[in-house]
């Protein structure tokens, strides 16, 4: 920097002295949004090669011949300007962002396009849109942001998975998730654990910084995403990280440290209350006399009994901090950008953390006028410690609701209070004395190489890595219910994943005759991953003090193995537009998959689209209102190739071992005509910009037809196999999304922007492979229904006497009055109209998946603060909550919510909650309406105010910018649902069984304070 | 020279991408080469004399599942013949326990289908042996060791899914869809009605006859079938048939063989305690590594058992004064009301006795007391005697056939409980109503329903539970 300025102060001096028909302007470079000074901006005479840039407080001085007829302003994020010069020696500059404009370049599959020239439906979130937020992952990012795109945090675990629906669900047994490309590099995602803690997951894409990202490009329709061919039929999610630019090396360090908390607790029962309602249950079912002494041989005083609150106990308030150092600049030949980071979050769960350390260097390098070289790489490394959850008996939080209250934490002893009768485990045991640890290791490389072959044709070639291990390490102590059987139970797994991809394409890119613009890209692709992973366990510890597999005394499984699948594929694009009126564009890819049987080998997927800019029209262009309209529509076949590696091969398997035999046995018919699952996409789309683009427009339909989906064909049991896998299933996907982003105000000093989406999704099971199968708890799988429906009995009230029994149809067969329906149960209705409850009065109860949902963000600036107001929501769905069955089931074993207080008595008629009766004759707790509820909600989901500091204090502190925020990340529900979160789902792994909440980790509500500095 | 070389970078590009070409046109090849590490392409997989023994032990692996003898199988018939009572959670082991099975009953749709996995897995092997050239191969006593193994499987198919509703080898007695050639394609897969009782019990013994009649098939270690575990499956099979001399045979070539003692009454518990007593025939092997859940199942979750299933107080009152049998049946010290016959529960290593002497004197004593002549009831009697006397009970002194039998029956209850004869032995007696169920045709498992949906109603439910 000093050198740079010691030169120019020296250019000036030269210039001045010896050429007297040169002169010197100058001039500061803002931003026209905000109107602070930009630095690094690249300044030069219009035409000439070399130039400056501007420095730390957005100033310049250029020394300018009389021959120069303007000056170039130019700047990544901006729109380069060109300033006629006057006879002024000063020259000021206000550069517009360029996502207001249409001339922007937008990074699509394979390349870059103008935005005003794309064809397909495409949704993007930039750097800027994530900031302040605490986000761990790139997903989380997208939550509300791009209409027609579901983010579903099914855990509140740090890590844990996150799950990505773009344009509803179209695959019942594959992936449903996009395919995420980095910086050009599909990379392997999903939950790499091996070891199962309750349903949580983990998500590889956490080993992405989000504030390394510059932005994210959602590709929704065949136009944008039949490019990935049999990858494409989920979406494809584009990030694209941040680059070095020209400019001096500019220093961020970026703070954050907050708190979490849990934004909601859920009353209980005190001891007494619980002790009471068993003896309550117990003579009610075996009369008077009968009570919890009968049961346990414990005393049956309520007064006897502790209350002890589980929620308070392993709830707790945790803190979260990131700290962030980057460095980004370069010259014309060569820029880069570095970044390290450290992100420590704990979990508002006790026994939870997550931790990572992640690193990149990008760097690009212009070797000759006609070779860029280009180097992206990013490392990272974290470390997870869990707790069993979801749907587990032996987890935190579960353990938290189904331990009754009056179980002392601790025994006067000391040790863990546990319910004699019941085999849900002291949930702080499984907390402080179990290890949960996974720890993950990333490396992203990509290398490429872009050759200019003649002006318009330019080759590229790259050769990409992603390199990903794991390790989980488990022990289950013996202080513990899981671990006390086997003396304490340890596991060790080890994975690895190296997947790489050498793309090569050719693009040619020109103008004919000022109005035919031709744009084609060709190129060959071929990806092959490999994945091996070792599994070893142990029993039989001496003590809990040595964890590791060396000290079991009894060695339960070895285990190890491998996986591969390999991908080459060739494809091209041609978009041609006349005038940049009529844009037309073709593409097509051919996909050789190791996955797909032997008999269909290879897929084409072709896409067409269409688009007219009605405003580039003559009857158009004067009209100062519209400053864009235009109509797309497209139409292509896009795959899912998620079917697993090795579906369509008949196989024998090892491990059928016996008596410490190696042993063989068929595991897996074959079929050779496996393919990928096939959708049909078809996208009409409007976008509209009004008065200078200050109000946007982008209004999508769509329609989706999945065929050939692989599901598990249904065999005579008797062959020894009970299916084959085969493409046989139908889904249907229908949609609309509508996106606003407006200026509703802006002023030197205020302004407001908003920005709202909201997308409507219809889904529908069309072809199924045999008959209507149960998934989850309460969810059903059936032609002509969402997936995830819900499927159970109906609540018709409460009997309130015996003749309204007598008169009803038979709840429960049996012919003991004890055990029969009692007034106080629950009338369940008579569906099929047989005088008999049984199975088949069930029906579709509601459905599991949003039918509509999306976001509203509000920017306000006023002078140097910004406040930025982020809503997300969604409805339609509803939840069914296992939760309650348990908590409201009164079944005598697990520990009980207060509104079993509002149970029915003979005194207490007017409630909907039934009698207290052990081991519920009637079934009062089966899947039945009685526990779904609306999961409808709107979401605070993010509040933050910053302060940037103004050029008096930077100068003073001779830094170029000080950021200082505050915001808060899900800082208000509004919701119906009496759960811990609407949000939340246990089955996350299931495309079939979504929206059933069992004691999942809740999300968190995070406070954060930060701070960026720029140098 | 500067255009030269911008010519020769050109050249250097094109080179590349036509080289890049050429490695693409191999990539087929690397598309076909993605295979599995940890499992065998099915063509192919049993050319060769070691991989027909992987296979051979791949059957005794179906034997293991949790969903045939690991578990299921024979807790099932001690469940549902009273002597297990239900107090855990599983509501299909509540249907078990109230003999109330509905017809989608998973447990029991599983056990149906881990049967039949074995069967599908011994019929590859026996299929592929006729072309294996490697004399270190004993292909005849591999193939009677095989059937053997595939007698046994549907011998048990029948004995739940089969049968009548008073009983075996009935005028209208049903059986189970039979196979004997591998499932290698969908095809193979097409379904077959189900035979009647009587022609599956003639394929059972095709499979015993021959394998009694193959001269190498040897006795081997107890956890593998040899020539005297076809003979016990036959003689079972018999006393099922009604076939009372054959049964009586079969069971005194096994007892006179002498390659079997019963325990004593002070050492009754090591048959369990220690593994492979002398008193077995046909002990199925678990192992730290290779282990099964049933201890798990029974013990409380305090001794690290999810506590499902116990001793029933029934059980416990079924033995006389003085048996040694009822500490090992009903334990009265913490856990209470499990048995000492499976106890490893953190290592799950608990063997499972298929065949043990006890038995087959049991079998004789029916068989000979069915005869019903007098000298024939005696030796019965005397044969009933030798495992009452072992129990520590003195000598029944009676000549009423009746009374015989119904004291053999409880004694069968008492010598063989947790090991899943009790239901079976019911329904022989016909005695299925003691148990309170008034609906005769749950005698009878229903065929579970996937596979009647399946198959369109080819293979078809049992009557009653349509």
């Amino acid at each position: 920097m000093k050198k740079l300025l010691q030169s120019l102060f020296f250019l000036m001096i030269f210039a001045g002295s010896a050429f007297s028909q040169e002169r010197t302007v100058s001039g500061t470079v803002t931003s026209k949004e905000d109107g602070l000074p930009i630095s690094g901006v690249s300044v030069r005479i219009k035409g000439a090669p070399g130039g400056i840039v501007t420095s730390n407080t957005g100033k310049y001085s250029l020394t300018v011949s009389s021959k120069a007829t303007g000056i170039e302003f130019s700047f990544i994020g901006f729109l380069t300007q060109t300033i006629t010069l006057g006879s002024s020696n000063v020259v000021n500059a206000a550069l517009v962002g360029v996502s207001k404009s249409l001339d922007e370049l937008v990074i699509v599959g394979y390349g870059t396009q103008k935005k005003g020239s794309l064809t397909g439906a495409q949704g993007s979130v930039s750097a800027k849109e994530i900031e302040n937020t605490p986000i761990l992952n790139a997903q989380q990012g997208l939550q509300g942001r791009v209409a027609g795109v579901q983010v579903t945090q099914s855990s509140g675990t740090p890590g844990g998975g996150i799950s990505i629906n773009i344009r509803g669900t179209s695959s019942i047994s594959g992936s449903n998730q996009p395919l995420y490309v980095v910086d050009g590099i599909p990379i392997n995602t999903g939950s790499y654990t091996q070891v199962a803690a309750g349903g949580q997951l983990t998500n590889s894409l956490a080993d992405i910084n989000p504030s390394d990202i510059e932005s994210m490009e959602i590709l929704k329709d065949a136009a944008a995403s039949a490019i990935y061919g049999s990858r494409a039929a989920n979406g494809v999610v584009l990030i694209n990280t941040k680059r070095g630019l020209n400019q001096a090396t500019k220093i961020g360090v970026n703070v954050y440290s907050g708190f979490q908390e849990v934004a909601k607790t859920i009353p209980t029962l005190s001891g007494p209350q619980y002790i009471q309602l068993l003896n309550e249950e117990l003579t009610n079912r075996y009369g008077t006399g009968t009570n919890y002494n009968s049961l346990s041989g414990l005393s049956a005083d309520p007064s006897t009994y502790p209350t002890t609150n589980w929620q308070d106990l392993i709830f707790r308030t945790a803190a979260i901090s990131n700290y962030e150092v980057t460095a980004r600049g370069g010259n014309e030949k060569t820029k880069f950008a570095i970044s390290t980071s450290l992100f420590d979050q704990k979990g508002v769960v006790i026994g939870t953390d997550f931790k990572r350390y992640s690193g990149r260097l990008n760097l690009d390098n212009q070797a000759t006028d006609k070779l860029k070289l280009t180097l992206s790489t990013s490392f990272s490394s974290s470390v997870n410690n869990r707790v069993n959850n979801d749907n587990n008996i032996y987890g935190t939080v579960s353990g938290a609701f189904l331990l009754g209250s009056h179980i002392p934490a601790y025994n006067s002893n000391g040790t863990y209070g546990r319910d004699p009768i019941s085999s849900v485990d002291n949930p702080l045991a499984g907390a402080f004395e179990n290890t949960f640890k996974y720890f993950s290791n990333r490396l992203l490389a990509s290398g490429a190489a872009e050759y200019k072959i003649i002006p318009n044709l330019t080759f590229k070639t790259s050769l990409s890595l992603d390199y990903f291990t794991s390790k989980d390490r488990t022990f289950l102590s013996t202080l513990t219910n899981a671990g006390s059987g086997s003396g304490g139970s340890a596991t060790e797994g080890q994975n690895q994943e190296i997947n790489y991809i050498f793309d090569n394409t050719l693009n040619y890119n020109k103008v004919f005759n000022d109005a035919h613009s031709v744009n084609i890209l060709a190129g060959f692709s071929y990806q092959e991953s490999n994945y091996e992973n070792i599994l070893a366990a142990a029993t039989g510890f001496p003590g809990n003090d040595i964890r590791r597999l060396s000290a079991g005394s009894v060695r339960t499984t070895a285990s190890s193995g491998g996986a591969s699948n390999a991908l080459e594929s060739y494809f091209a694009r041609a978009n041609y537009s006349y005038k940049g009126k009529y844009i037309f564009q073709a593409s097509g890819r051919l996909d050789g998959s190791s996955r797909f049987g032997s008999e269909n080998r290879y897929g084409f997927f072709p896409a067409i689209s269409g688009a007219w800019r009605i405003s580039e029209e003559s009857f158009l262009k004067n009209v100062n209102t519209i400053s864009d309209l235009k109509v797309r529509a497209s139409y292509g076949i896009v795959g899912n190739q998620e079917i697993g590696n090795f579906t369509s091969l008949a196989l024998v398997g090892g491990g059928a071992n016996y008596l410490q035999n190696p042993g063989l046995a068929p595991s897996q018919l074959g079929n050779v005509n496996l393919s990928w699952e096939n959708t049909a996409a078809l996208d009409l789309g409007l976008d509209l910009g009004l008065f200078k683009n200050r109000l946007v427009l982008n209004l999508d339909v769509y329609q989706k037809k999945t065929t050939d989906l692989l599901l598990a064909k249904p065999l005579a049991a008797f062959s020894g196999f009970t299916t084959i896998q085969s493409n046989i299933g139908k889904t249907e996907n229908k949609g609309l999304e509508v996106g606003l982003t407006g200026v509703i105000f802006d002023k030197k000093d205020f302004s407001w922007t908003s920005s709202f989406n909201i997308s409507i999704n219809k889904n529908k099971i069309v072809e199924l492979s045999g008959n209507p199968y149960a998934s989850g708890f309460a969810s059903w799988v059936e032609v002509g229904q969402p997936l995830g429906a819900f499927r159970g009995y109906r609540v018709q009230g409460i009997f309130q006497n015996a003749a309204e029994i007598a008169a009803a149809p038979k709840q429960a067969v049996t012919s003991n009055p004890l055990t029969s329906t009692a007034p106080g149960d629950i009338r369940f209705a008579d569906i099929n109209g047989d005088g008999f409850i049984t199975a088949a009065d069930q029906e579709i109860l509601g459905q599991g998946i949003p039918t509509f949902m999306g976001g509203f963000t509000n920017n306000f600036k006023y002078k140097n603060f910004d406040l930025s107001v982020f809503l997300q929501y969604q409805g339609g769905n509803q939840i069914f909550s296992t939760t309650r069955s348990f908590g409201e089931g009164m079944n005598s074993v697990f520990g009980q919510m207060a509104t079993t207080l509002n149970r029915w008595t003979p005194t207490n008629t007017n409630t909907n909650v039934p009698r207290a009766v052990y081991q519920d004759p009637n079934n009062n707790r089966r899947t039945s309406d009685r526990f779904l509820e609306d999961a409808g909600f709107l979401r605070i989901k993010n509040v933050s105010l910053s302060y940037n500091f103004g050029p008096k204090v930077l100068n003073a502190l001779r830094v170029s910018g000080i950021k200082l925020y505050a915001a808060a990340q899900n800082l208000y529900t509004f919701t119906n649902y009496s759960g811990l979160d609407p949000e939340v789902s246990t089955f996350s792994i299931s495309n079939t069984a979504p929206g059933t909440d069992f004691l999942t980790y809740p999300q968190a509500r995070t406070y954060t304070f930060g701070l960026n500095l720029t140098f | 020279m500067e255009f030269n070389m911008i010519k020769y970078i050109k050249f250097k590009y094109l080179a590349a991408f036509l080289i890049a070409g050429t490695i693409f046109s191999s990539c087929k090849k690397e598309l076909e080469a993605q295979k599995p590490q940890a499992s065998l392409d099915a063509p192919g997989a049993f050319t060769n004399a070691a991989s027909v023994k992987a296979g051979l032990f791949g059957v005794y692996n179906g034997l293991q599942s949790s969903n045939y003898y690991g578990l299921l199988y024979n807790t099932f018939s001690e469940l549902g013949g009273g002597n297990l009572s239900h107090v855990g959670t599983f509501p299909t082991f509540a249907q078990v326990a109230n003999n109330q099975i509905l017809t989608d009953n998973v447990n029991i749709s599983d056990m149906y289908t881990a049967i039949y996995s074995g069967i599908n897995v011994a019929n590859t092997i026996i299929a592929a042996i006729p072309a294996i050239t490697d004399a270190s191969l004993d292909k005849d006593a591999t193939l009677a060791e095989l059937r053997t193994l595939r007698a046994l499987m549907y011998f048990d198919l029948v004995r739940y899914f089969g049968g009548s509703n008073d009983g075996y080898s009935k005028a209208s007695g049903v059986g189970v869809s039979i196979k004997l050639t591998p499932t290698l394609t969908e095809a193979d897969a097409n379904p077959v009605a189900r035979s009647t009782e009587a022609q599956v019990y003639t394929q059972i013994l095709s499979d015993l006859d021959f394998a009694i009649g193959v001269g190498t098939y040897a006795n081997k270690i107890t956890n593998r079938a040899g020539k005297d575990v076809a003979n016990a499956i036959k003689a079972r099979l018999e006393l099922y048939r009604e076939q009372w001399v054959n049964a009586e045979a079969l069971s005194t070539t096994v007892i006179g063989s002498t390659r079997y003692t019963l325990l004593s009454n002070t050492n009754y518990g090591d048959m369990w305690s220690a593994k492979n007593s002398t008193e077995s025939i046909f002990e199925l092997d678990f192992n730290t590594a290779d282990q099964n859940s049933i201890a798990f199942y029974y013990y409380t979750t305090t001794t690290g058992g999810r506590n499902e299933i116990s001793a029933s107080a029934a059980l416990n009152t079924a033995h006389e004064a003085g048996d040694v049998r009822k500490a090992i049946n009903f334990t009265t010290v913490a856990p209470i009301a499990k048995t000492k016959k499976f106890t490893r529960v953190s290592t799950g290593d608990d063997n499972v006795i298929l065949f043990r002497l006890a038995e087959m004197y049991l079998i004789r004593a029916e068989a000979r007391v069915r005869q019903n002549t007098p000298i024939k009831i005696a030796d019965g009697l005397a044969d009933l005697n030798v495992i009452r006397t072992r129990a520590g009970l003195g000598p029944l002194v009676s000549i009423s056939q009746a009374d015989i039998l119904t004291a053999i029956l409880a004694e069968r209850r008492v010598e063989l409980a947790h090991e899943g004869h009790r239901w079976f032995d019911l329904r022989r007696f016909n005695l299925t109503s003691t148990l309170g169920i008034a609906q005769a045709y749950r005698a009878l498992y229903p065929i579970p329903q996937r596979e009647v949906l399946t198959t369109g109603g080819i293979i078809a439910q049992n009557a009653g539970y349509q």
